[in-house]
């Protein structure tokens, strides 16, 4: 309460002229607070497929450059590139991650005597619903090399365990999370930075997830106080779930599920790249139905390529029941469009 | 509202902190808590205000039928508004426009940017317009409160147009064309809902003052309504092409004849066309561009944001370092497209116009509702009465307003050359077939005194200590101008011609639009452009709206040489011919002025052997020809 106080005075003398005439002209007081939020949040650029995006957001957490995002595909794959405010880019190494606060810990792969500004992980801000926030990140990719990051106001709505998901991925965080009134979640936004007006964090933006009960999209971000014991825990060298560095990870539907839903058999997925061969289809199945025969080839579902057994598991995990997918076959050296309604 | 949301923290600190200093004045809390809701209550009313005062400028655009819509803006009392190409393309050549009078106005189009998705309209049946008053949008920093006004959802049956609330995300911002069109650069990101129906509508800063056109947002997979990332073209943008709508046209945007990227930090020249200007002016591949258009970059993005605000043939100051050091030098951008018609929209970016058993969410008013009043279908599409301000022409949007705005400059000079030869005819002249011009100069420190002759056939320069000049009318080359006043006879030539009075003389006499004249003397020094073509010579005059007499000229020579750029200041007509009393050249290398003085002319007569000359300023010496 007493840092509180002198944040107010601070803040008072810093926008005086607007508290002593309010009559005059309204003026930017979050000026010097958005800049100084802006330069710890770095832009990343990875490997995305399908409606998983090719970039997200992270901030930074140290002057040697650890930084914290989302434990989404970006980090899962071996290309990932940061780059920093000032338009440097730099390759990043997978320091530690935790599944349980959806959280990865990251360190630009940088000279030993370069240094970056940086959000003070240890002193988050203690926020509830109500209270006014910033959300920075490199939403939909609006800003590339050394352009300022994007920056939303909103209000917290509330606190609270948030049952979500996106296709078949399930959120895993299980503590209560900041829901958010702005539009804040949206491509790229992972891993943003959310702050009072003070400029200390809030929060960790999160996905685009759907709630599961109203199949809403969900503005939320993990509370940072949350965050604050496992940061310390990964900087300390504890990897509290290692990171797996294939894309193996993957929400993946089984292969039994496969053939006792869909009524398809494919060919044992034993190369790491098996192709996506049908070799058996139970007639009357969904996949009977849809007209899948013994021999094809399947190369497209909707605008993803599959290049393997495990591509369509996991394309096929994006989908909800109901929904419907096109696949493109190749069967008798010719292109066939199949069309599924997911069971 | 959002508004209220977000600066209730702010008050909050306000009022603890007065609380504290009220304490201190041994008042209680009680009063404090009333003071925060005093300032609380300011803020409040500071903002209805703001919206009072704005919001009568606001347009809601409509197609006749008024099925579907967007917005607009008016800018000045005689009606005409600003809006998104993408709305008006859809609607027609008369649109209907909905105020929040209550009223419905017919409009017409005027001029259109497919480029960069702005158009032109003219509200009409009214010469007392509210309008808006534009701020500046360079200086709008992120963070800023900003309101967005408009049409989302064609919510407001009286169009009272509807209130977003929210703050600047990003400044300098670039969103992709739809192939070469529809392209936002340098635009202002903000996180105030933006709806199907805001298209076209104004961005104000929370002062109530005009800095930017909402079009476009980031739709992706939650569909088109507010994503909280959307984006809206600068004011600044705007208005460097509002002059240019006025002309009528499809209006283009401009290019360089160079490109750029980014290498450690620095935008290194890339490639320079050895035809242009740059190159010209010694720009070569690995010099570095310091600036483009008064902007410091820092970014090959940064040099595509700025490029894209500049309307097609446009002049921009620029820097570059090469190994002789910094050199700022001044080019004319190229044109982008050269549209001849309207371009298409893709389906995508189209304004959705539904049928009316659409879904009620899309911008489709229900069926009884009664948007569009005044607007229904057995009214004809063209208003009768406003029939005649459209005029179709390959290359233009309205030829009317081109038609308007090339009178608006070309009428006053008509008639005032036509009275000075009146006068002259009194005084017994009786043609203008050949001028000899007693001149003096001062280049380099050093002074020329000697005379300038202009006829029909050609245009000779004859300076005492400088080679003589001379310029055949029917071949023009760039060689033969005189370094030292490059297109000094080229330009006198045109002149000759203009001021013989007859616009048939050329292919084309068109009004092009405004910019500002370079170099500057000041930074107000906004010309109107009249393009003549004649035969293969294409001169841009520039006329002030304080005169009726050009202030300029600019000449192409030929591809690939410069142009010669000619200024006429301090404009003489108690003489026989009106005459400016200096005549500048610009160097192009130094972008400096060098001044003629006029001491004295003299115009020979066609069918008279025997000269006439005039003296100016009465103590001038006149020489007399034999």
């Amino acid at each position: 309460m007493k840092s509180m106080f002198w944040h107010i005075c601070i803040s008072l003398a810093l926008h005086s002229s607007v508290g002593a005439c309010p009559a005059a002209e309204i003026r930017n007081e979050f000026d010097p607070v958005i800049r100084s939020s802006q330069q710890v949040v770095v832009k990343l650029f990875g490997a995305g497929a399908g409606t998983l995006d090719s970039y997200g957001s992270g901030v930074l957490i140290s002057e040697s450059g650890h930084f914290v995002t989302v434990w989404n595909h970006l980090v899962n794959n071996s290309y990932l590139n940061a780059v920093v405010f000032d338009g440097r880019r730099f390759s990043v190494k997978v320091m530690g991650t935790s599944l349980q606060h959806d959280l990865a810990l990251l360190k630009l792969e940088c000279e030993d005597d370069e240094t970056f500004p940086f959000v003070d992980w240890n002193q988050p801000a203690s926020a509830a619903a109500g209270e006014s926030v910033l959300a920075f990140s490199n939403v939909y990719h609006v800003a590339t090399g050394n352009e300022p990051v994007s920056v939303i106001h909103g209000v917290i709505a509330c606190e609270t365990p948030l049952v979500a998901g996106f296709g078949r991925w399930e959120f895993p965080v299980k503590s209560p999370v900041y829901i958010l009134d702005a539009v804040t979640n949206n491509s790229g936004a992972a891993g943003g930075l959310l702050t009072d007006l003070a400029g200390r964090p809030v929060g960790l933006l999160g996905r685009e997830l759907r709630h599961r009960e109203t199949d809403m999209w969900v503005n939320y971000a993990i509370p940072w106080r949350h965050l604050q014991p496992v940061i310390g825990e990964l900087l300390n060298g504890r990897r509290v779930m290692p990171a797996i560095d294939t894309a193996d990870d993957r929400q993946m539907i089984s292969g039994r599920r496969l053939t006792a839903d869909f009524g398809l058999t494919l060919l044992p997925s034993i190369l790491t790249k098996t192709p996506a061969y049908v070799d058996r289809v139970i007639p009357g199945s969904p996949g009977g139905k849809a007209g899948f025969a013994r021999g094809d080839l399947i190369l497209m579902a909707d605008d993803r390529v599959i290049q393997s057994v495990e591509d369509l598991r996991a394309a096929l995990a994006t989908y909800r029941k109901g929904q419907s997918v096109s696949f493109t076959v190749s069967r008798n050296q010719s292109l066939e469009g199949l069309s599924l309604k997911i069971p | 509202m959002p508004g209220l949301r977000f600066h209730h923290l702010t008050f909050l600190k306000y009022g603890l902190i007065l609380f504290v200093l009220c304490q201190t004045d041994n008042t209680t809390g009680i009063s404090a808590v009333a003071c925060a809701a005093d300032t609380v209550r300011d803020r409040e009313q500071q903002r209805i205000d703001t919206i009072a005062r704005i919001a009568p400028t606001v347009v809601c655009v409509m197609p006749p039928g008024g099925q579907g819509g967007g917005s607009g803006v008016l800018i000045s009392a005689d009606g005409y508004a600003i809006s998104n190409y993408h709305v008006t393309s859809g609607s027609g050549n008369f649109m209907k426009c909905g105020l929040n009078d209550g009223q419905v106005y017919d409009a017409v189009i005027v001029g259109i940017d497919p480029t960069g998705d702005v158009a032109l309209i003219k509200l009409l049946g009214r010469d007392d317009f509210p309008f808006c008053t534009p701020g500046d949008s360079e200086t709008v920093r992120t963070g800023d409160e900003v309101l967005a006004l408009g049409n989302p959802f064609l919510l407001a049956s009286d169009f009272t147009p509807t209130v977003t609330y929210g703050i600047v995300s990003g400044v300098r911002r670039y969103q992709y064309p739809a192939g070469t069109f529809l392209e936002y650069t340098d635009c202002i990101q903000i996180d105030a809902s933006i709806n199907p129906g805001n298209s076209g509508g104004p961005l104000f800063d929370i002062n109530g003052r005009w800095i930017g056109i909402n079009g476009r947002a980031s739709f992706e997979k939650r569909g088109r309504i507010n994503t909280g990332a959307a984006y809206a073209i600068s004011v600044r943008q705007v208005l460097l092409f509002v002059d240019h709508l006025k002309s009528g046209r499809i209006v283009d945007h401009g290019r360089t004849n160079f490109t750029v990227g980014t290498y450690d930090g620095a935008v290194e020249v890339q490639q320079v066309s050895n035809l242009s200007e740059a190159w010209r002016r010694g720009m070569r591949p690995g010099d570095e561009l310091l600036s483009f258009g008064g902007r410091a970059l820092t970014s090959a993005n940064d040099f595509k944001n700025i490029m894209g605000i500049f309307p097609e043939q446009t002049r921009v100051p620029l820097e570059f370092r090469n190994a002789d050091g910094v050199q700022k030098i001044t080019v004319r951008m190229s044109s982008l497209h050269d549209f001849e018609a309207a371009p298409q929209l893709p389906e995508e970016r189209r304004p959705q116009r539904q049928p009316k058993d659409a879904d009620p969410d899309h911008d489709t008013p229900d069926d009884d509702d009664p948007h569009g009043q005044g607007a229904d279908e057995d009214e004809p599409q063209v208003p009768a009465q406003y029939a005649h301000l459209f005029e179709e022409k390959k290359g233009f949007a309205n030829a009317y307003f081109n038609r308007l705005n090339t009178d608006r400059f070309m009428k006053p000079l008509e008639e005032s050359l036509a009275a000075a030869a009146a006068t002259a005819e009194s005084k017994g002249a009786t043609g203008d077939t050949g001028w000899t011009l007693r001149v003096s100069a001062a280049i380099d420190a050093a002074e020329y005194v000697g005379e300038l002759t202009v006829g029909p056939k050609g245009a000779g320069l004859d300076l005492a200590g400088l080679a003589a000049q001379l310029q055949p009318a029917d071949n023009i080359d760039p060689t033969n101008e005189s370094p030292q006043l490059y297109g000094l006879l080229t330009g006198l030539l045109q002149w000759q011609r203009l001021f013989r009075n007859d616009r048939r003389l050329f292919s084309e006499v068109s009004y092009f639009g405004a910019e500002q004249l370079l170099p500057a003397e000041d930074d107000r020094t906004k010309v109107h452009v009249v393009i003549v073509q004649d035969g293969p010579t294409i001169s841009r005059w520039y006329f002030d709206e304080q005169s009726p007499w050009p202030v300029g000229v600019d000449v192409v020579l030929s591809a690939g040489a410069d142009e010669g750029r000619i200024r006429f200041a301090d404009w003489n007509t108690s003489g026989e011919l009106p005459l400016p009393d200096r005549i500048g050249v610009v160097d192009s290398n130094s972008e400096t002025i060098n001044w003629i003085k006029v001491d004295s002319i003299e115009v020979k007569r066609p069918n008279n052997n025997k000269s006439n000359n005039t003296a100016r300023n009465n103590s001038r010496a006149i020489k007399v020809n034999s």
